[in-house]
């Protein structure tokens, strides 16, 4: 395959498991997922009392014969899913310690999820952002645009500071129909930022799933003797012996770890921490898997 | 402390290895890109204080158990007496005191002050990988090359002796030997008890000591082992004059006891010509002085002996030696002006009765004919003798004699020792010079050996001669003047009265002190002829001169002949009999002070060493401590470095 970040057989084999969306979406064409609004599918909603304007073809007759009044029997919308995949490519997705670099392993993620999307007859888009939003492809159904993203995806180099909460309320303020929104990013940027941004995209009924990608190195922080750490963002650099700074790192680290995954919880997103040892196509099938027991919990 | 091998502690610079070590590895970093930075800042702001110190502490105990390891490899010493600026030693200068108040036993101990000293020495030389060794001692005064430590003990030249230690002149020698021979880096050791009268602060040479030990030209540093403890349970006794009267011996004895608590019963042995008898004595109070005739029956000739007391702390002052000649009269030479005084003087030297007592009258023109030789008693009642005849007067005094003058019936404007006699006056009429205190425990004047006061207060004089010119008053009138003054001079002293025995002056003649005064000086003369008979041990006069040989003659001790010139005895020199003893000044127990030993070795750099007799060594090697600090430096460190790993693990 021309893009090492696909692999043939780990996407027929996730090909079995659909994506399903854990909220109603707002999509423009029919599709396998529930919609707010009500719609032709075979599965029933609700009953209301006819008003005048109503089309008297959906009165249903068997109830005005039991109850003598008029009830209009309403039947959910099927709906297509509109994902809009958001990869942070600041400089420190390119940290890599013994594996592939973050932002590889982001590619894969992304690749593979927008390919399984498409493939199931919903749309996805792309949003590449490092300082500013650097890219951005509207989600479409067409397998055609596959190619476009793959095509993005490979030549998106990590660089520059992180513009990933700027990048999350510009989403949330242009996608004005419902989506389900795939943060990929190692989310070092200000946490009370961060769930603001992730507030405005609850707020506007974006479904968000967010994959938080860390390094086992940065997590562990398994340093023996001292080194020179250069910011991969700003460059800045300091010598720091780990005996010293070990504890406190890591504490640093656990205390950042579950901040964002409260930030997550309080807006009901579907966080997945993982790292980078990990294997993707693993964590893909946990997450289709996941989001089919969690349907319409959110 | 010091340390037997002081060039090994240049290793104490590998101390600095971990402290190295650990900045290199801080320089020698690899540079990581990473991505987690706000995290790693906020650990590096929280780290500081605790784990900081805890790294300082592991550094520390690197280091610490690197500079333990030298320092135990540098074998060290302690003890106080090398103190810290020990090292490597070429030659030690043992000035060693063997005067008699060493051979007290030290607190504690059984052996003597100078084994104690010995012992001690030999230890810490050997430690010392054993420099060359000299020893002056302080009986020969003599520096010589002592072939091994060990020999130290069995050398007759440390042995005890009954001699006085002169610590200036020992150190002297020491000095003067360091500038013979170039010994390298010297230490003069000065084992002593600090006996004051051994050290002699006032002696005005130990200015030009001080210069001799500054202007070395080589490093040596003086080192002073003290053994000042005073005496406990020491009783000593002394043989202060022996005379022969007659058919009987006379001592006259001295006992000195260190604790005075209460009266004490103490036996005594007197040994006479081989006979031996015994019998207590009771004394009260700390000095106790006493008479004892001892029968000499119908043997005629010279003859000796010792008086001996059970053993204590100190052996060396339970015995006294003692020789005594042929009883022969007391010849008093009475040189007088005529009147009165001379009739009631001659009379109370050679009273009626007393056959040994005999007075020759001298006018002053015809004093040169006096045997200065066999007078026991010079009166002068005259103007104060001048040229030579002053000189063999003053002769006769320094040798031992004794002299009463007495104020001159005309003028006299000559000066005898210092004295000379001031204006007569006269008491206002009706009244009368009376003496208003004296000397009741010193001088012609004193008690009796039962306390028996002489009358003194009885004497009532009209004239008197003022005595000018500095003396010790025994006695005073009431106008506080002097009545009578000493002037020791050499062996013997003079005594000038105010007063003569005349009834125009006073009635000195018929109240009961003239008497006492003028039999008193005749028995101190009498003690020059005794004296003849004795000697202090180690004196010029105890050395047996060219053509003499030395015999010990007494059954108290044996004595090798080497050290036999220092040890108290009695001895046949030739024709001579002698009787020797320790000096006087052996069993006074002034002990010299800090301040005043700092005085005399001011500006001198010397390490003060107080053995209290519980060590045996002066120094011993502490280099097990030092490897046992190292272990515990190293456990620490091992300890301080594993917490955190376990905590990884942990986690």
């Amino acid at each position: 395959m021309k893009y090492d970040f696909l692999d043939p057989e780990a996407l027929s084999r996730l090909g079995a498991i659909p994506l399903e969306a854990r909220q109603a979406m707002t999509g423009n064409v029919a599709g396998r997922h529930r919609s707010p609004h009500r719609g032709s599918s075979v599965e029933f909603a609700e009953y209301r009392k006819y008003v005048q304007g109503d089309d008297t073809r959906r009165l249903d007759w068997k109830a005005y014969a039991r109850s003598d009044r008029y009830y209009i029997k309403e039947f959910e919308a099927d709906t297509n899913l509109r994902a809009y995949f958001v990869l942070d490519a600041s400089g420190s997705m390119g940290f890599s310690a013994a594996d592939d670099a973050r932002i590889q392993f982001a590619r894969k993620l992304a690749a593979t999820l927008s390919y399984l999307i498409i493939d199931q007859g919903d749309a996805a888009g792309l949003s590449v952002c490092q300082e500013k939003i650097h890219v951005e492809i509207p989600p479409t159904r067409r397998p055609a645009h596959l190619n476009h993203m793959f095509e993005v995806l490979a030549n998106t180099e990590p660089t520059g500071e992180t513009g990933l909460v700027e990048a999350l309320h510009t989403i949330a303020e242009k996608v004005a129909q419902r989506a389900l929104v795939i943060i990929l990013s190692d989310l070092f940027c200000d946490t009370n930022a961060l769930g603001d941004a992730l507030q405005h995209l609850r707020y506007r009924k974006h479904d968000v799933a967010v994959f938080h990608m860390l390094d086992k190195q940065e997590i562990a922080f398994d340093f023996e003797r001292p080194h020179r750490f250069v910011d991969m963002e700003d460059k800045t650099s300091i010598v720091a012996e780990p005996t010293l700074v070990a504890d406190e790192y890591r504490e640093a680290m656990k205390e950042f770890m579950a901040t964002v995954k409260g930030k997550c919880h309080d807006i009901h997103a579907d966080y997945h921490l993982i790292t980078t040892d990990q294997d993707y196509e693993e964590i893909v099938h946990d997450f289709l898997t996941s989001r089919l027991t969690k349907k319409g919990k959110a | 402390m010091s340390f037997l091998s002081p060039f090994l502690l240049w290793g104490v610079l590998a101390a600095s290895i971990p402290i190295v070590i650990h900045l290199l590895n801080r320089r020698r970093h690899r540079t990581v890109q990473w991505a987690a930075m706000e995290f790693l800042l906020k650990a590096t702001r929280e780290s500081r204080g605790k784990k900081k110190l805890k790294y300082l502490i592991i550094l520390t105990c690197r280091a610490l158990a690197i500079v333990a390891l030298v320092f135990a490899i540098a074998r060290p010493l302690v003890g106080g007496f090398l103190g810290w600026s020990g090292g490597k030693v070429d030659t030690v200068i043992l000035v060693l005191d063997r005067s008699a108040s060493m051979e007290q036993q030290s607190p504690g101990s059984r052996e003597s002050k100078r084994a104690s000293a010995i012992a001690s020495v030999r230890k810490s030389l050997s430690e010392l990988n054993s420099p060359r060794l000299v020893l002056i001692d302080s009986a020969s005064g003599k520096a010589q090359d002592v072939p091994s430590p060990d020999a130290l003990e069995e050398l007759s030249s440390t042995s005890a002796t009954d001699t006085k230690a002169s610590i200036p002149t020992l150190i002297s020698t020491a000095i003067d030997y360091v500038l013979d021979h170039s010994p390298g880096r010297t230490e003069i050791w000065v084992a002593s008890d600090l006996q004051e009268s051994d050290w002699s602060p006032e002696e005005g040479r130990w200015a030009a000591i001080r210069a001799g030990l500054n202007d070395l030209p080589q490093k040596t540093t003086l080192r002073i082992l003290s053994l000042a403890s005073a005496p406990k349970d020491n009783i000593s006794i002394r043989v202060l004059a022996s005379r022969r009267t007659e058919d009987e011996l006379v001592l006259d004895l001295e006992l000195t006891r260190t604790d005075s608590d209460g009266p004490a019963a103490i036996p005594i042995t007197y040994s006479v010509n081989g006979t031996r008898s015994a019998d207590k004595v009771t004394v009260n109070g700390q000095t106790y002085q006493f008479q004892k005739r001892l029968p000499l029956g119908t043997r005629e000739g010279r003859g000796h002996g010792f008086v001996s007391l059970p053993a204590d702390t100190n052996l060396r002052d339970n015995v006294s030696y003692f020789a005594y000649g042929e009883d022969s009269p007391s010849k008093t030479y009475l040189v007088s002006e005529g009147g009165e005084a001379p009739e009631w003087l001659e009379l109370a030297a050679a009273p009626p009765g007393f056959d040994r007592s005999e007075a020759t009258r001298v006018s002053p023109n015809s004093a040169h004919d006096i045997d200065w030789s066999s007078a026991t008693l010079i009166i002068w009642q005259a103007a104060l003798p001048d040229g030579p005849v002053a000189e063999e007067f003053m002769r006769y005094i320094e040798s031992g004699g004794a002299a009463i003058l007495l104020p001159p019936l005309g003028e006299s404007d000559t000066n005898f020792a210092g004295l000379s006699w001031g204006e007569q006056s006269t008491a206002p009429q009706g009244q009368y010079f009376i003496i208003s205190e004296w000397d009741q425990a010193d001088g012609p004047l004193r008690n009796g050996l039962e306390g028996t006061q002489i009358p003194v207060p009885k004497l009532k004089a009209i004239k008197r001669r003022e005595i000018l010119g500095e003396a010790t008053s025994l006695a005073l009138w009431d106008d506080e003047k002097p009545f009578l003054v000493r002037k020791v001079i050499g062996d013997g002293s003079a005594i000038f009265i105010a007063t003569l025995p005349d009834y125009t002056w006073s009635n000195l003649a018929d109240a009961d002190a003239l008497l006492p005064i003028v039999q008193r000086m005749i028995e101190q003369g009498d003690n020059r002829f005794g004296s003849a008979f004795a000697a202090i041990t180690g004196s010029r006069k105890s050395m047996a001169a060219d053509g003499e040989t030395r015999r010990r003659l007494d059954t108290h001790a044996k004595s090798t002949s080497s050290n036999a010139p220092y040890e108290a005895g009695v001895w046949q020199l030739g024709d001579r009999l002698l009787a020797t003893n320790r000096p006087k000044s052996e069993d006074q127990w002034q002990i010299l002070t800090t301040a005043k030993l700092n005085s005399v070795l001011e500006g001198v750099p010397y390490k003060l060493f107080e053995d209290a007799g519980e060590s045996e060594s002066l120094a011993r090697e502490i280099w097990r401590a030092f490897l046992i600090a190292m272990l515990v430096f190293l456990i620490t460190e091992a300890i301080l470095c594993l917490q955190p790993k376990l905590k990884n693990t942990k986690s």
